[in-house]
């Protein structure tokens, strides 16, 4: 399923801290050079505490093409988002034409528990995202993440949906990738919620 | 990553000695390194501070064994002392110094830009602008170290040191080990002047010889494309951002771009040859304008007088790190190619509440800085009339509300010196420091000492969660095994304070909070040093190791949504529902317990998990 790339493809991953954002854009960078292509990640994140804001740039192009580790708004191609808070805030890095893949999951932030700043509701989350993308994907990966026993995996969920629509790298380079990345028994379980992902986007016409 | 090539580029040099003290961004290299254990017959250890790593690198290395000190920026001010000394005696086995900017900054209290350290220690410096380069320069760093016998500095910044990227590995060297080292009080006692003078007299001789050697290895490269007449003079990670903003300019054609490789000292034949002929220079990089000056200068001893472009002019800013399209503006400011439409997308993001990091769910810093608050009430002070002063640490994030809590961060033991100088100067209300174990074994045990001998009545409250928690969980001095496997002798907390003479010392669980507040109180109302030690393991290493057995659950038929929990703790394990019911993420929460302690209607409840 892997195909050749002729021009920088810029992925956006994000996520909550502690959500596996910065695992699942490194299963991409694994995968990505396994199966020869150049790569570049950046991420800005706080420190290694959990539950700040974390965004992650994954690039995947030709050799000498693919330099910098980050992008600039306006210059992403698609986001993958673990979250929709995040997944709102990081509108701007989109591109014109710029794809949404999100996960259907709400973690407000403290300050919004404190009073101290206004929460936007989820359907006012979604909407953010379909006037960007009208054909946003939005997708539960919490339950599917919850109904093969992993609550954790969502990243490997939303993996899952992101190959099977842009078909950038083979299942097995990203199955390896997630196998080197997570060995033991997460590893397995990670696998079994990527292939969930990719079920899911078949199912519901995603594809 | 970045960090991982240059563990790699480590082991193809021959390095044996490898130290350091943890800091993001250069944190990863010693882990990278750690994980392989004794496999790798390296000394891969953390010490106790960046001067005593530098120094113990330093020890190695004139004893012919090839070594590697790596820090963040403002590890460099800490070891600055041994740093300057020992361009003047210099080392016979390679010293390659690791030096982590951080522009942005993404996780440093300063954008301190060590380039000018470079100048200041006057030590050659070179900088990668690429994982890849980063591993072949640790190579290259080594050589340039024992040819010059010289310590070498890699500066990188976090862009290049956090960047996943491909990279071509080379071949292992067997580690260099101690050789020997024979008596030269000329070269190792800086106490005689007419010695030191010399010593500067050929250090400099040495950074002469720099650039020929380097030239010879491509580390700076001309890259020339057409007879252009403009010229972008760049480094590190912005060479990426340059080449990307010329393609994205469609002006690669008649652009020259000079990419410096050596920071220090400047590559004045590189750059004198390379600025030949242009009319425009545009100097790009990060943080201070320290190729710009050097540029101006430069151009000035040669008589040429062209436009030059970068900080000065204010074409690019001297705060904040870069990115393509920043780049892509500044130049195409200078050159006159407009910029793409495709970057000139602009979105209206709705208003969104901010997320700072927290502390995490279970984190005992959260309990002790509650516990220490409590008992400023309870000792019969108000909070405002009572300072907290901060450390570096995780406990920094206690200045969010809703604790409220430490008043100072400033730098590596400073709670400690700066609460005692503020009773010296004359505060009568008490004063507290909060400063966490490693922080204490890093620089707080001198200002403890200083403290006592001075008769300064203050509460200092070590936060003790045994590790070094927010660059990652590294050992501290009171672990028996390091990293490695390798065993090693514990320095307990409780034995360093009580040989310092502190007039009280108690060791308390800060998740017995009224316990502790008690003791806060007691404490602040007696005369001397005296001195909690807050014990808890830092939840997320807990959660690692034993998994979570027990969490809490909001009863919502209980709860009347009085917030007391979630305005108490401020616990992001929590959130309120759709019915302005108190709510915990169950997958988030490790079963501390603190919610339910400020629940007035009991209305949560610990739940065993099967």
């Amino acid at each position: 399923m892997s195909r050749e790339i002729k021009e920088v493809f810029n992925i956006l991953i994000a996520s909550v801290g502690g959500q596996g954002g910065l695992t699942l854009s490194r299963t991409i960078a694994i995968a990505a050079v396994n199966e020869g292509h150049s790569v570049r990640t950046g991420e800005t994140l706080g420190m290694s505490q959990r539950f700040g804001s974390v965004t992650s740039f994954v690039r995947i192009g030709p050799q000498n093409v693919v330099m910098s580790p980050t992008f600039s708004e306006g210059m992403g191609h698609v986001m993958v988002g673990l979250e929709l808070t995040e997944s709102v805030r990081n509108l701007r890095y989109l591109s014109e034409d710029g794809k949404i893949l999100a996960a259907d999951i709400v973690k407000p932030p403290i300050t919004a528990s404190l009073g101290t700043a206004r929460m936007l509701s989820k359907d006012e989350l979604v909407s953010a995202l379909t006037s960007v993308d009208p054909e946003a994907v939005i997708v539960p990966a919490r339950k599917i993440a919850y109904d093969i026993g992993n609550p954790r995996a969502v990243n490997m969920v939303m993996l899952g949906v992101f190959n099977r629509i842009f078909g950038i790298l083979s299942d097995d380079a990203v199955v390896n990738a997630i196998l080197t990345l997570l060995p033991g028994r997460r590893g397995e379980t990670s696998v079994e919620a990527y292939k969930a992902g990719i079920k899911w986007a078949e199912e519901n016409k995603a594809v | 990553m970045g960090n991982e090539a240059i563990a790699r580029g480590v082991v193809e040099s021959g390095i044996y000695v490898v130290t350091g003290y943890p800091g993001t961004p250069s944190s990863e290299v010693i882990m990278t390194l750690q994980r392989f254990g004794k496999d790798l017959d390296m000394y891969v250890e953390w010490a106790v501070n960046e001067k005593v790593a530098f120094e113990l690198a330093l020890g190695a290395s004139i004893g012919g064994a090839r070594s590697l000190v790596t820090m963040k920026a403002p590890g460099v001010n800490i070891a600055s002392d041994p740093i300057l000394s020992a361009a003047y005696c210099g080392v016979d086995g390679a010293l390659v110094m690791l030096v982590a900017d951080d522009p942005g900054p993404i996780t440093t209290q300063t954008e301190q830009d060590d380039r000018w350290f470079s100048k200041l220690a006057k030590l050659p410096t070179i900088t990668p602008s690429n994982p890849q380069e980063a591993k072949d320069y640790v190579k290259v760093a080594a050589m340039l170290s024992e040819k010059l016998q010289l310590p070498v500095i890699l500066r990188t910044t976090t862009r290049v040191n956090h960047t996943v990227g491909d990279v071509v590995l080379g071949a292992t060297e067997p580690p260099r080990k101690f050789k020997g080292f024979k008596r030269d009080p000329p070269r190792f006692v800086r106490a005689g002047m007419r010695w030191n003078l010399e010593r500067h007299k050929w250090l400099n001789k040495q950074l002469e010889k720099v650039e020929d050697i380097l030239n010879e290895l491509g580390i700076s490269i001309n890259e020339a494309h057409g007879d252009g007449d403009v010229c972008v003079v760049t480094e590190g990670v912005t060479y990426n951002y340059v080449t990307e903003a010329l393609n994205l300019l469609g002006v690669k054609e008649g652009t020259r771009v000079l990419k410096v490789g050596q920071l220090y000292p400047p590559p004045k034949e590189f750059l004198k040859k390379g600025l030949r002929g242009c009319r425009k220079v545009v100097v790009v990089e990060e943080l201070d304008p320290y190729l710009e000056e050097t540029v101006k200068a430069l151009l000035y001893d040669e008589g040429i007088n062209v436009d030059i472009h970068g900080k000065h002019d204010s074409l690019l800013p001297k705060e904040g790190e870069l990115n393509i399209l920043m780049v892509a503006k500044a130049l195409s400011r200078v050159i006159g190619a407009p910029l793409p439409k495709t970057l000139q997308v602009s979105r209206e993001t709705p208003a969104l509440p901010p997320r700072p990091p927290p502390l995490c769910p279970g984190c005992p810093h959260r309990a002790s800085y509650i516990a220490i608050l409590k008992g400023i009430s309870k000792a019969g002070f108000r909070r405002d009339e009572v300072p907290i002063f901060g450390d570096i640490g995780c406990y920094a994030l206690s200045v969010e509300p809703p604790l409220n809590a430490i008043w100072t961060e400033h730098s590596m033991g400073a709670s400690i010196s700066m609460a005692a100088g503020m009773k010296l100067g004359g505060k009568d209300k008490p004063v507290i420091a909060t400063i966490g174990d490693s922080t204490f074994f890093h620089s707080g045990i001198p200002a403890l000492l200083e403290a006592v001998h001075k008769r300064v009545n203050m509460l200092v409250v070590i936060l003790d969660n045994t590790v070094v928690a927010m660059t990652g969980h590294q050992s501290t001095p009171s672990w028996s095994v390091t990293e490695t496997g390798r065993k090693v002798k514990p320095v307990l907390l409780e034995d360093v304070v009580k040989a310092l003479g502190v007039d009280n010392l108690a060791v308390i669980d800060p998740f017995d909070v009224d316990d502790m507040a008690n003791v806060v109180a007691q404490y602040l109302r007696k005369p001397g040093v005296n001195v909690i030690i807050a014990r808890a393991p830092c939840a997320l290493m807990k959660v690692r190791a034993e998994g979570v057995k027990t969490v809490y659950r909001v009863d919502p038929e209980a709860c009347i949504g009085c917030m007391a929990c979630i305005r108490g703790t401020g616990c992001p394990a929590m959130y309120i529902n759709e019915n302005g019911k108190a709510a915990i993420i169950e997958e988030d929460c490790t079963g501390c317990g603190l919610c339910a302690y400020f629940c007035p209607q009991d209305a949560i409840k610990k739940v065993r998990l099967k």
